[in-house]
């Protein structure tokens, strides 16, 4: 009897640890505007709801964008650095049943297969939270203007170089 | 034909017409060059808006052209002297205000060459682009009053100093300073001293303008404030050259 209480007691006590940690719902979805055949350069923005489900609010709460690339043989996580300036959404409080809207801007800065996730936890957490992943495919740009800047960037020092070289032969020659 | 464009004669030739003068050209049409280069083998940068890109150009050549400006600038007395050619000079038919013109015209003269040089590459950076015209205009527009203010600071300080070595060293820290904009991020330059700093550089009114005109698609009237800047900028500069042009270091 002292056995079976002990341990519905513990399992009340877990129970509601799960409760408590199970507080935090996050969904994610593409921008409408978003382009429908993104291509490197252009701008996706990623929309989430952050909802604190539980009883207690939810204090000093954290959540982050990751992008993984999936293209077949490069897999790897992506360092945002050049991708987003706004990765992060920090030191906010939940009451229950609130929930907090966030919009992730992302500049598309290599081709390839890519997945989005939102991740959130909070002060007294230990556990973390996340969305549904998203996959896009990023199609390569053109190398930009290399047909227009090469013949330029090339040519003219090759030309002012040619007319050194005139010059110098012409001196040579006059003082021989 | 009047002193005034013998002189500027004299300095053509020698920044066009030998060996040594094109060389000086290479190497501007190399920075540019290089920049383009950049832009194409990076894959970060290749992503830039078109817009941007004619900006940081824009910028480029305004630094480079006030960076040449200085240094013949403060060629320009200093290195008569040294070259024992400034007494002849100022004992000759020439008064310090046309020898000061006929040098004022010969570094306009390369920075006429520079903008007209700075032109292939602007186009193709940025033909596809917005506002390349009105990039051209305001290159010229800014530019010019810039480059040339800053050639006039080491004319002067040419002149004072009697120094090449002196004066250069002097006009390329102002220079320096100037250009920071190009160096320090925007954070810094939001500070309440990095925003008194950009009112009164003559550097800062330039690129800002770019910024505006270039990316933003800015009207005209909006560039007033810094137009006059620019403007004043060039008078004062002038103003100090032809002071210390009257009486210059010879000894």
């Amino acid at each position: 009897m002292k056995i079976t209480t002990y341990l519905l007691a513990a399992t009340l006590l877990l129970t509601s640890g799960l409760v408590s940690a199970a507080s935090i719902e996050l969904q994610v979805q593409p921008d409408p505007t978003n382009p429908s055949h993104p291509t490197m350069g252009d701008w996706m923005h990623f929309n989430s709801v952050i909802s604190n489900t539980g009883t207690k609010p939810i204090e000093g709460l954290v959540a982050w964008i990751s992008l993984v690339e999936v293209t077949p043989g490069k897999e790897q996580p992506m360092d945002l650095e050049d991708w987003s300036a706004h990765k992060a959404v920090t030191g906010t409080t939940l009451k229950p049943g609130e929930a907090l809207k966030t919009q992730w801007p992302m500049r598309l800065i290599q081709n390839g297969g890519y997945r989005i996730v939102i991740s959130a936890t909070d002060r007294n957490n230990n556990a973390v939270f996340t969305s549904p992943t998203l996959q896009f495919h990023v199609a390569q740009k053109p190398v930009v203007e290399s047909t227009r800047i090469l013949p330029v960037a090339l040519g003219i020092p090759l030309l002012i170089g040619g007319l050194l070289g005139a010059r110098k032969y012409r001196g040579h020659h006059k003082t021989t | 034909m009047n002193p005034t464009m013998l002189i500027t004669q004299k300095e053509r030739s020698a920044l066009l017409q030998n060996q040594r003068g094109l060389a000086w050209l290479l190497a501007y049409a190399g920075i540019l060059s290089a920049f383009a280069l950049l832009l194409i083998s990076n894959q970060e940068l290749s992503l830039l808006d078109n817009a941007q890109v004619v900006y940081m150009m824009a910028g480029t050549v305004t630094a480079a052209g006030a960076l040449i400006a200085v240094i013949i600038g403060a060629d320009a007395y200093a290195g008569e002297r040294e070259r024992g050619t400034l007494v002849p000079l100022l004992t000759g038919p020439i008064s310090t205000s046309e020898l000061l013109m006929g040098k004022s015209l010969g570094l306009a003269s390369a920075w006429g060459i520079m903008y007209l040089l700075s032109l292939p590459y602007l186009w193709s950076v940025g033909a596809s682009g917005q506002n390349l015209g009105q990039a051209i205009i305001y290159l010229g527009l800014f530019g010019t009053p810039v480059v040339l203010g800053f050639g006039y600071l080491a004319m002067a300080l040419s002149a004072r100093s009697g120094s090449v070595m002196s004066s250069l060293l002097s006009s390329l820290i102002v220079l320096l300073f100037s250009t920071s904009p190009l160096l320090i991020g925007p954070g810094l330059r939001n500070s309440a001293i990095g925003k008194a700093l950009d009112a009164v550089n003559p550097f800062s009114g330039a690129l800002n303008t770019y910024d505006a005109v270039i990316i933003d698609s800015d009207p005209f009237n909006a560039q007033l404030g810094r137009l006059a800047l620019v403007v004043i900028w060039l008078g004062l500069m002038f103003v100090f050259a032809r002071i210390s042009a009257r009486r210059p270091a010879f000894r």
